[in-house]
């Protein structure tokens, strides 16, 4: 039985194991999957999520980022990873590195470790 | 103001069509020669940048925003001028900027963890963690452990190093000279007033992203001073840039601006999914409105942001939601931290979000930018190293390129006085 900080909210069961796969709550803890993912991985996260963005998003439109529940806030992990891994399928042809750029590892974002929902982000 | 007659221009926007410049103009007062690269390989030039730039020129440390509250503080960490500096906000509501060392043995007050440290003082003092000498947030020593085993200790001569600090528009500078030699507002010129006006403190949600470059702090610069390598450098993020224009020229003293207008890239599936949440509302939307009168002055459609040079070190890159959908704007800043290493710092701006779907709307959109950004800084590691070489004497500047040369007669000029 899943538990409760692993469900997502009522009608998107469907994307449970995408949600195993890329949902977390911190842009570093996304960036380490997304380094390792490949274009298989990239184009089935696309093909998967796509579809249901409408949905994804429509429901996330009813959430104040300070007062989503557990399966909420999965939902909104899910949805994280896909805006951030969406390019490496439409732009850069599955690679999991930006073609031709600097290393992204030696960016450091000062929120890197600040769950994505956070209103205090400066 | 690029061949721009007095027809057809913004409210406002004739006070500053003094500043625009014609291509013909640039070039009749810029010159088209190339432009030395001795600046960026000579050590000798950077130690002299330390002492007669980084030491006189308003240089912005914070945002009025990052320490919103009363006893809010940030530690910036700035090597160029061997240099800790506090910036507070003290019982009065008023930012300040101070040395960051202890007047009893040097020591930092606040300890720091990077390049920059956040923190909020209690009961609005800072505590030296050394032997306990505590300050308050606007200065003052106001007690010393066993004080009496001094002797004498003029307390009213110690407190914390005070910095010369000014806002605009949120924008929090420092200088190291005492005194400055101008207002930040005499320095800033024209530039307050072209870019002053814009609710930039209402875009609070900050992106910030930094990365130590082995390359000299003015190669940083000049690679995003700049709208020539659009179509080139980001053929991967950014495919299908059509129509991009740089243009509206503009001379500010030691600063100066330019626009890029285009049609847009072609924007990726999900991207266009959401920029349409964006678009839908006012909040987040395109507000051309909202630019000060000078910036795009004939109200073009296809404005996409205003591109200047804010010397020595400062780029703010002024889109109200008309480039990268849902983005206010962004900065740029260089920081040398060596004579062939930099701190680049970006930083992408967005209002906040009001509610999750908006929030991962603007993760998709600075993460598109953060890519360009990768791009952006691949080729200036490799430029130092070529610079370096001494294969090349000089840079072949073309029209687009007209801040670079204008940023590299400013330094001539500071370094010269």
């Amino acid at each position: 039985m899943m538990s409760a900080t692993m469900t997502l909210p009522e009608g998107f069961a469907d994307l449970a194991e995408l949600a195993a796969r890329w949902a977390r709550p911190t842009e570093n803890a996304r960036s380490a999957i997304r380094w390792t993912a490949s274009a298989e991985d990239f184009a089935a996260l696309h093909a998967a999520m796509m579809p249901r963005l409408d949905a994804v998003l429509a429901r996330l439109e009813g959430c104040p980022l300070d007062g989503m529940d557990s399966a909420e806030t999965r939902l909104f992990c899910l949805a994280a990873a896909f805006a951030e891994a969406a390019p490496h399928h439409e732009l850069y042809g599955g690679s999991a590195e930006v073609p031709h750029s600097f290393s992204a590892r030696r960016f450091v974002p000062g929120h890197g470790d600040t769950p994505s929902w956070s209103t205090a982000l400066r | 103001m690029n061949d721009l007659g007095s027809t057809g221009l913004r409210p406002g926007a004739e006070a500053l069509s003094h500043l625009g410049r014609s291509v013909e103009a640039i070039r009749a007062e810029l010159g088209i020669d190339p432009v030395s690269v001795e600046a960026i390989r000579d050590p000798a030039i950077y130690a002299l940048e330390r002492e007669k730039i980084f030491r006189r020129a308003w240089l912005k440390v914070a945002t009025a925003w990052e320490i919103p509250a009363i006893g809010d503080y940030k530690v910036k960490e700035l090597p160029v001028a061997d240099a800790s500096v506090l910036i507070v906000r003290g019982k009065d509501d008023r930012i300040r900027a101070f040395h960051n060392v202890c007047t009893h043995r040097g020591n930092k007050v606040v300890p720091t963890s990077d390049f920059e440290t956040f923190g909020r003082a209690r009961a609005n003092v800072v505590t030296c963690r050394f032997h306990g000498w505590v300050f308050g947030t606007d200065g003052p020593l106001r007690s010393v452990p066993l004080e009496g085993s001094f002797g004498t200790l003029d307390k009213a001569c110690l407190g914390l190093r005070e910095i010369a600090c000014e806002s605009w528009e949120g924008f929090v500078f420092i200088n190291f000279a005492d005194p400055p030699e101008q207002s930040l507002r005499e320095y800033l010129g024209d530039f307050a007033t072209l870019f002053g006006g814009y609710p930039y403190a209402e875009a609070t949600t900050a992106f910030r992203y930094s990365t130590v470059l082995e390359c000299n702090w003015k190669v940083a610069l000049y690679a995003f001073s700049e709208g020539y390598h659009v179509p080139t450098i980001h053929a991967g993020s950014l495919p299908g840039f059509r129509g991009i224009e740089h243009a509206d020229f503009k001379l500010i003293g030691p600063h100066a601006s330019s626009t890029i207008y285009g049609l847009g890239m072609e924007a990726a599936e999900s991207t266009a999914r959401f920029a349409g949440l964006f678009h839908a509302g006012t909040d987040h939307g395109p507000r051309p409105d909202l630019l000060p009168p000078g910036i795009n002055p004939t109200g073009r459609s296809d404005f996409q942001f205003e591109l200047p040079n804010i010397f020595p070190n400062l780029l703010i890159h002024l889109a109200s939601g008309c480039g990268y959908p849902g983005m206010a704007y962004f900065t740029h800043q260089f920081w040398p931290l060596d004579h062939g290493r930099t701190l680049w710092e970006g930083i992408n701006y967005f209002r906040p979000a009001r509610n999750a779907a908006e929030r991962v709307a603007q993760l998709h959109v600075n993460a598109l930018h953060r890519n360009a950004w990768l791009e952006d800084t691949a080729t200036m590691e490799d430029t130092f190293t070529g610079i370096r070489s001494g294969a090349i004497d000089e840079m072949q500047l073309m029209d687009q390129e007209f801040l670079i040369r204008h940023a590299a007669r400013t330094l001539d000029s500071y370094l010269a006085a």
